[in-house]
């Protein structure tokens, strides 16, 4: 049995059992079940939560981790994960490289290259040409010296101050499927938890009136999904399911199945549970299987996920001031912008890991046509985000992470001209950020050539990162799981699953925790 | 920290374990020094007691993977642990205190004590250390893992209570019960066991008259014959073919990227038709990995090779080809491991095993068996991508032999003569090609360019010169390598001769675009990217009399490049062929059979040419609509493998031929070396894996936990089995028994420990929290599918219709539309509309990346990867599934119309309704409360009826609207009640 739940089942057992005065045996649940009348039925299931060890109030009870974790004290209590799909174009959003203007149309030097392998999308081509970003980038004050951000990200721009910019991130995967796969779940084949499911199973819920693991969709406003999404992606591997993401919908139940039948009222569906619960007991008596107990207390909860869903969705109390903060697109549901909002919201009510899923960064061609698009989408809302929490003293403890599966090739896929012009995948380098849980805000870390091909140190030269060792100025993949369990308090190498015969971790059998960046 | 008390109670409780061990013992006893003074010793058992903490602890650094051993050191075998070594050896048998295991394992100071302390092995506990010191006192035998040696029947225990004992399974359950003190559960009552055997083997409860029949057979076996009933029920093998479609990681769509729909539900179909008909599981297990490689294979025997073929594959743009042949290996052998073999073998692709006796060679030797299959390693996003079968259903199958028997029979019936003449008669004339010529290749910037653009040779343009080469341009047959530049184009010049004007059919096809002039006429026109076959276009052009000229120009845009020319239609031109061939003596008698067919396809339109004309549109219609399956193949010639530095695919090491792991035996010189050798090294009787690994599953099924409780892992660090003899029984009988699942079945099912009631007391509860000792009947929460199935089918709308493509029933919308491409095929949901979205769950359209939303939430795997074994989870979003989703609340209100309709009065309609659901009768307490429920529920609704309207308003099959709303809405709810009890929702 996971161990998890082997621990949940001996403290039901416990409660169940319990010979200490303290205990609530059988008997009086039983009489607490029967007490209940008509309409006082909300009384009782308060009650099955106190005999089941819990505390009742506003926010749910909490409910406890894995015994051990955290395993020290977290900067970070939740994160919410900004994931830009398709792969966001690190070379005309955060990497500025003015060189290469004057390099326009002409060949990228095979001593860049390298031989690097490519997608079979531009292996074909005879020529490899450099496109420089049409964009223009302005230097802006963080905390160190100053970070240089593209002008599609103008609101971005004024939160650097809270940014830890990372530049130098890299990935084994060089396709879509594998590569999104892999920065979700550690491994480039399905099978494996993602990552949300993993901090939920280690640390458990500060709030059991809400899902543990949430994710939001986004509505892409260029109406593009020309990649692809999957549910492993938030799924639990071998995990138990109950570690799974639930996704909050913008349209229909906001949690699947959440509404009750039309013609059934709150009363009636209390009552229901009432006699549901009743009859449970019943064969809790005659079977004496604390997992009826268990069960007992799911329905509550379910009662529970009913009321506090829909008062989490409604925004109409919030102030125009933090609509402002997100911008226009907040108030239509389902935006990138709302879902920002409603991050903050899932964040306050102690949800635990919240993920906003925004596709359409595929930008093989067109990509001055689309990009703008994908970053109006984002920009605002990413800024407002950070802006709200830090308002509310929540960014302390919250953990904020943008970025996509890999960057984009500085050569042209396709057609070039000076306005226009396509980019294949690049996982060799590309740019990530992360703020507040305890990173160090307004830093920039990492370089890249100056072709944006290669993660080069600070003189310049080729660094050669491995997965095997920390590669200073480098974050792999698994550096950068490794670095989001650590602010959560979890040491990535503890936090293991046995399966088939072996230790399972997010981080396979690699990653470091990259201690410059953290505050 | 659970070892640590299978030590202290060693002597009692697991006597029967040390019995196995026994011979090890009483040798090591022999040598035994002086026992350390303060604690008795106990019986070690180096399986059971030692390997799992020298595997938990010691093995990553001094264990099987050679490349990361510490300090030289291995402690996997007596041999590495015993080798002399500076400063003493690690172990001396039969002396702790001079062995220097036991003094880094004891040792205070941190810095020598083992393992080390800022290592991330948990620490030794005191238990541990004396468990590892009392071996090493017995001698410090190794014993080959118990899963790795054959297994063999054990001696039948005795027992106190011998009384209980219904076969032999007993003997071993109880043995392990005395020896805890613990008495089995009496025998729980009929309505229950009938219920527990009904949901076990077929996945539908009892419906009230099967219960009834069973209440009433008095005859002593009538717990067999129900057991037989059901196994004989076709819904059987829907349920059992559930089981192993988690483990194949069945799904209807390709499951990576654009997950497009895959037609690979024959396949499907097959497991269930083999569960029903009891196909032998060695057989079971040869068809699938090797259906191919028999001799003549049968369809079925191909149609189970889509076993091979179920991994998850890919098409994404810009995928590089050899990456995914490795991926789809590595897929392929770890699946295959872990269901046949219950090992994890995945981590020797990057390093030799840390635990297991698995070498990365042992890994990619078994690499080499699933590397050389003829599919493409990238999927095309195809439904079809080959190689394919036909799956005919068996009445296909019967309809086919019957259409072709009376087309044999009319062809065998024509005379060759007449048809000769007839042929002869019809002077085919074929017409003249000149020579050819070719001009380019002419570059451009893009393809759309290069197909534009008139390069001089296009008519009616200025005059270039033009520099042309002779041309070979055989017809009929691709011709490659025209253009061999991208984004660029070639000319073909050549004419044609006619004697008359006439129209000429020409087939055209080409990579990529095309355009055609004759007599400087553009004819056709086609700009498109594909690759190159015949007669992808067909058109017919003006001839004059004299020459013609033609003139095709060929667009590349990349890759390879092609053209092929064809002349005639293809009759005419199959009636010249003939002819021609009927010409040559050597050639005539061969060629009979096509003339006869030609001539009653072409030929004067006789009664009998025209009924054979008939038959054959309806053989290409029935053709047309037999479904087709993925199947596996090998290529005409195996590909090299190696051993790929540490899993990367562009990395390949040491060239590797096909092997079985070492440790496991190896193939003999009469099994081939190929996938038929392996599935036959697989099944032979003294493999000890594939037997104990099947029937541990079966156990697990029906007992909720296996023997094993890691079904998924019988290595080092799967877990003991709670009961090693009577698994080793089973597996030896099941083998004996010809590989009867059915049979196994039975016997499991027959036992006196499966009839057990759930009930348990605390005191029990305390002692076998999880029932690992079968101290009572089996209790667990019921499956995804199964509780889906049973809401439908207690409420009469189940429909059972086997097998076909999957359907799609009620799911909230925007699932699929949430995260598919775009261009996928499985982009948007279409729910399917009519009696087919009440289907069993089994036949569900499966897509892999986004599964039915209540599957998932009780716990059913993507089916991305192989699964065993499920977990059992117990959340609110199941609650909401089963109060709330369509389908479960249609089946109450569905319910509660049969309900109605079935019996008068309120008394007997609740006593119905539950025993529908529940498979027995309400106690008055509960009647009472459910009586209550009804009156309240209906003056609520009778205070509101728009409300019973809505409740009534959910699900797509229609109500009885004859029935009064109110009277409706009210049983609906006390229905509902019912279908979310924990009774409902559970095996007990």
């Amino acid at each position: 049995m996971d161990p998890r739940r082997e621990h949940e089942l001996l403290l039901t057992r416990r409660q169940l059992f319990g010979r200490t005065a303290l205990g609530v045996g059988t008997a009086a649940l039983h009489t607490l079940l029967r007490g209940a009348g008509i309409g006082g039925g909300l009384m009782a299931a308060d009650q099955i939560f106190a005999a089941m060890g819990g505390q009742t109030g506003p926010r749910g009870k909490a409910k406890p981790g894995l015994p051990g974790i955290p395993h020290f004290a977290p900067k970070a209590k939740r994160v919410i994960y900004l994931f830009m799909n398709g792969g966001p174009s690190q070379i005309d959003l955060w990497d500025y490289k003015p060189k290469l203007d004057e390099k326009f149309d002409s060949d990228l030097p095979e001593e860049i290259r390298r031989g690097q392998r490519l997608t079979t999308m531009t292996s074909g081509q005879t020529r490899f040409p450099i496109a420089p970003s049409r964009y223009k980038f302005q230097r802006h004050d963080n905390n160190a010296d100053g970070v240089w951000v593209s002008e599609l990200l103008p609101h971005t721009a004024t939160v650097v101050k809270e940014l830890c910019v990372i530049r130098s991130m890299w990935t084994d995967a060089i396709n879509h499927d594998p590569a999104v796969t892999f920065i979700q779940t550690g491994s480039q084949l399905p099978g494996r938890p993602s990552m949300g499911a993993w901090v939920s199973y280690g640390l458990g819920s500060e709030n059991e009136d809400l899902p543990t693991y949430v994710v939001l969709h986004a509505k892409v406003s260029s109406g593009k999904v020309d990649q692809a999404l999957y549910n492993r992606l938030w799924g639990t591997g071998f995990l138990p399911s109950e570690y799974q993401g639930v996704s909050l919908r913008s349209a229909g139940d906001p949690v699947l199945y959440l509404n009750d039948p039309h013609g059934m009222d709150r009363g009636t569906r209390r009552e229901m549970l009432d006699d549901v619960a009743r009859l449970n007991q019943k064969q809790l008596d005659h079977f004496g299987d604390p997992e009826i107990a268990a069960r007992i207390a799911q329905y509550e909860m379910a009662y529970r996920l009913q009321t506090s869903v829909p008062e989490l969705m409604d925004l109409s109390k919030e102030s125009e001031d933090t609509i402002a903060l997100y911008g226009d697109d907040a108030k239509t549901p389902g935006t990138f912008a709302a879902n920002c909002l409603l991050a903050r919201r899932l964040a306050e009510r102690g949800v635990r890991f919240i993920q906003i899923w925004h596709r359409g960064w595929d930008q093989h061609g067109n990509l001055t046509g689309d990009l703008p698009m994908q970053c109006k989408d984002v920009d605002q809302a990413c800024a407002g985000l950070i802006k709200d929490l830090k308002n509310r003293g929540l960014l302390d403890d919250t953990l904020v992470v943008w970025g996509g599966e890999f960057g984009r090739t500085v050569y042209c896929q396709g057609a070039l001209t000076r306005e226009n012009y396509g980019r294949d995948h690049h996982p060799r380098c590309y740019t990530m950020w992360m703020a507040g849980g305890g990173v160090k805000p307004g830093i920039t870390y990492g370089h890249t050539d100056d072709f944006c091909y290669n993660i080069v140190d600070k003189d310049g030269a080729i660094i050669n990162p491995t997965e095997d060792e920390l590669t200073p100025g480098a974050v792999h993949i698994h550096d950068l799981n490794a670095t989001i369990l650590n602010q959560l308090g979890i040491d990535h190498t503890k936090l293991t699953y046995r399966y088939q015969g072996r230790d399972f971790r997010i981080t396979d059998v690699h990653g470091h925790v990259v201690r410059d960046l953290l505050a | 920290m659970k070892r640590g008390t299978w030590i202290g109670g060693a002597c009692a409780a697991f006597a029967l374990a040390g019995a196995l061990a026994g011979a090890s013992l009483s040798l090591s006893q022999k040598s035994k020094p002086k026992p350390p003074p303060s604690k008795p010793l106990p019986t070690v058992d180096f399986n059971r007691d030692v390997k799992p903490i020298l595997s938990e602890t010691c093995f990553k650094c001094h264990g099987p993977d050679a490349a990361t051993v510490m300090a030289g050191l291995r402690l996997d075998s007596f041999a590495g642990a015993t080798a002399k070594r500076e400063g003493g050896p690690a172990i001396v048998p039969g002396n702790p205190d001079a062995s220097k295991v036991w003094m880094r394992i004891s040792a205070k100071e941190d810095g020598m004590r083992m393992p080390p302390v800022h290592s991330d092995v948990k620490p030794l506990t005191d238990a541990q250390k004396q468990t590892i010191r009392a071996w090493i006192a017995q001698g410090a035998q190794y014993t080959q893992h118990w899963a790795f040696r054959p297994p063999t029947k054990a001696p039948l225990p005795i027992v106190r209570d011998a009384a209980w004992v219904r076969n032999d399974v007993d003997r071993f359950v109880l043995a392990r019960l005395e020896a805890a003190n613990l008495r089995p559960e009496p025998e729980a009552d009929r309505r229950t066991l009938i219920r527990r055997v009904a949901l076990t083997l077929t996945g539908l409860p009892p419906t009230p008259e099967e219960i009834r029949a069973y209440l009433e057979d008095r005859s002593p076996k009538a717990y067999e014959a129900m057991v037989d009933r059901y196994l004989a029920s076709p819904r059987y093998g829907e349920h059992q073919a559930r089981y192993w479609l988690d483990a194949v990681r069945y799904g209807d769509t390709h499951g990576l990227h654009l997950d497009n729909e895959r037609s690979i539900y024959p396949y499907r179909d097959w497991v269930v038709r083999a569960f029903n008909e009891d196909l032998p599981f060695d057989r079971f297990t040869l068809w699938q990995l090797a259906g191919d490689l028999l001799p003549k294979p049968t369809t079925e025997q191909r149609i189970a090779t889509g076993y091979v073929r179920m991994n998850p594959t890919t098409s994404e743009g810009g995928a590089i080809e050899a990456e995914f042949q490795a991926k789809n290996t590595f897929d392929r052998v770890d699946t295959t491991s872990t269901v046949f073999l219950g090992l994890t073998v995945g981590c020797a692709k990057c390093h030799d095993h840390k635990y297991d006796p698995i070498s990365q060679k042992d890994y990619y030797s078994l690499y080499a068996f699933f590397n050389s299959t003829a599919d493409a390693p990238l999927d095309g996003n195809a439904l079809l991508p080959g190689p394919v079968a036909k799956a005919p259903t068996p009445e296909q199958a019967e309809e086919m032999d019957r259409l072709q028997g009376e087309v044999a029979a009319i062809e065998q019936g024509v005379d060759s003569g007449t048809a000769e003449r007839w042929l002869l008669a019809q002077k085919p004339v074929p017409v003249e090609l000149g020579k050819w010529e070719v001009a380019g290749p002419y570059e451009a910037k893009t393809f759309d360019e290069a197909f534009a653009q008139d390069f001089g040779p296009d008519p009616g343009g200025p005059e270039v010169k033009i520099d042309r080469r002779p041309f070979e341009l055989r017809t009929g047959v691709v011709v490659g390598n025209v253009v061999g530049k991208e984004n660029a184009a070639a000319y073909l010049f050549g004419s044609v001769h006619a004697s008359a004007p006439r129209k000429l059919d020409v087939g055209l096809g080409s990579d990529d675009g095309i355009r055609v002039w004759v007599n400087g006429k553009l004819v056709h026109d086609q700009k498109v990217l594909r690759a190159p076959a015949v007669d992808q276009d067909r058109l017919a052009i003006d001839l004059n009399a004299g020459n013609n000229d033609l003139l095709i120009k060929i667009v590349n845009s990349g890759g390879g490049d092609g053209v092929a020319l064809t002349v005639g239609d293809p009759t005419s031109r199959r009636m010249a062929d003939v002819a021609f061939a009927l010409s040559f003596p050597s050639l005539r008698e061969r060629n009979l059979p096509d003339l006869r067919r030609l001539y009653l396809e072409s030929g004067p339109e006789t009664p009998v040419a025209v009924r054979y004309r008939v038959l054959r549109t309806k053989i290409r219609d029935l053709d047309a609509m037999i479904p087709q399956t993925l199947v596996a193949e090998e290529a005409p010639s195996p590909r090299p493998a190696f051993v790929l530095k540490r899993g990367q695919y562009d990395m390949p090491a040491q060239r590797v031929s096909r092997a079985v792991p070492a440790a496991l035996g190896s193939l003999s010189p009469y099994e081939p070396k190929n996938r038929l050798g392996l599935a036959q090294w697989m099944i032979r009787p003294n493999n000890p894996l594939v037997a104990r690994v099947f029937v541990n599953r079966i156990w697990q099924q029906h007992f909720g936990t296996g023997l094993v409780k890691t079904a998924e892992d019988f290595g080092n660090q799967g877990e003991w089995p709670s009961h090693p003899e009577l698994l080793d029984t089973l597996a030896v009988r099941f083998v004996e028994d010809g590989w009867s699942v059915k049979d196994l079945h039975r016997l499991l099912l027959g036992s006196a420990a499966f009839r057990q009631a759930a009930t348990v007391s605390k005191a029990k509860h305390t002692k076998d929290p999880e029932n690992r000792l079968v101290s009572r009947g089996p209790r667990f929460r019921l499956d995804a599918e199964v509780l889906r199935d049973q809401a439908l089918f207690v409420s009469g709308l189940l429909v059972e219709k086997p097998g076909g493509k999957g359907f799609r029933p009620y799911q909230p919308s925007g699932l699929w539309e949430a995260v598919a491409f775009a261009d996928s095929n499985t982009a948007r949901y279409v729910q399917d509309k009519g009696a087919d979205i009440y289907r069993r769950s089994l036949y569900l359209f499966w897509k892999r990346t986004s599964p039915h939303p209540t599957m998932l939430t009780f716990d059913a795997p993507m089916r991305e990867a192989c699964s065993v074994r499920r977990g059992r989870t117990n959340t609110p979003l199941q609650a909401l599934v089963t109060l709330n989703e369509p389908a479960y609340f249609e089946a109450a209100r569905t319910l509660a119309e049969r309900a109605i309709r079935s019996a008068p009065g309120d008394d007997a309609r609740l006593s119905w309704v539950f025993e529908r659901t529940s498979g027995r009768l309400p106690t008055l307490e509960e009647k009472a409360l459910l009586t209550r429920a009804l009156v309240r529920y209906r003056a609520r609704f009778a205070e509101a009826p728009e409300r019973a309207e809505g409740v009534l308003s959910v699900g797509d099959s229609p109500r009885d609207a004859t029935l009064p709303a109110v009277e409706h809405a009210a049983w609906t709810l006390v229905c509902s009640t019912l279908m979310n009890t924990d009774e409902f929702l559970t095996q007990h």
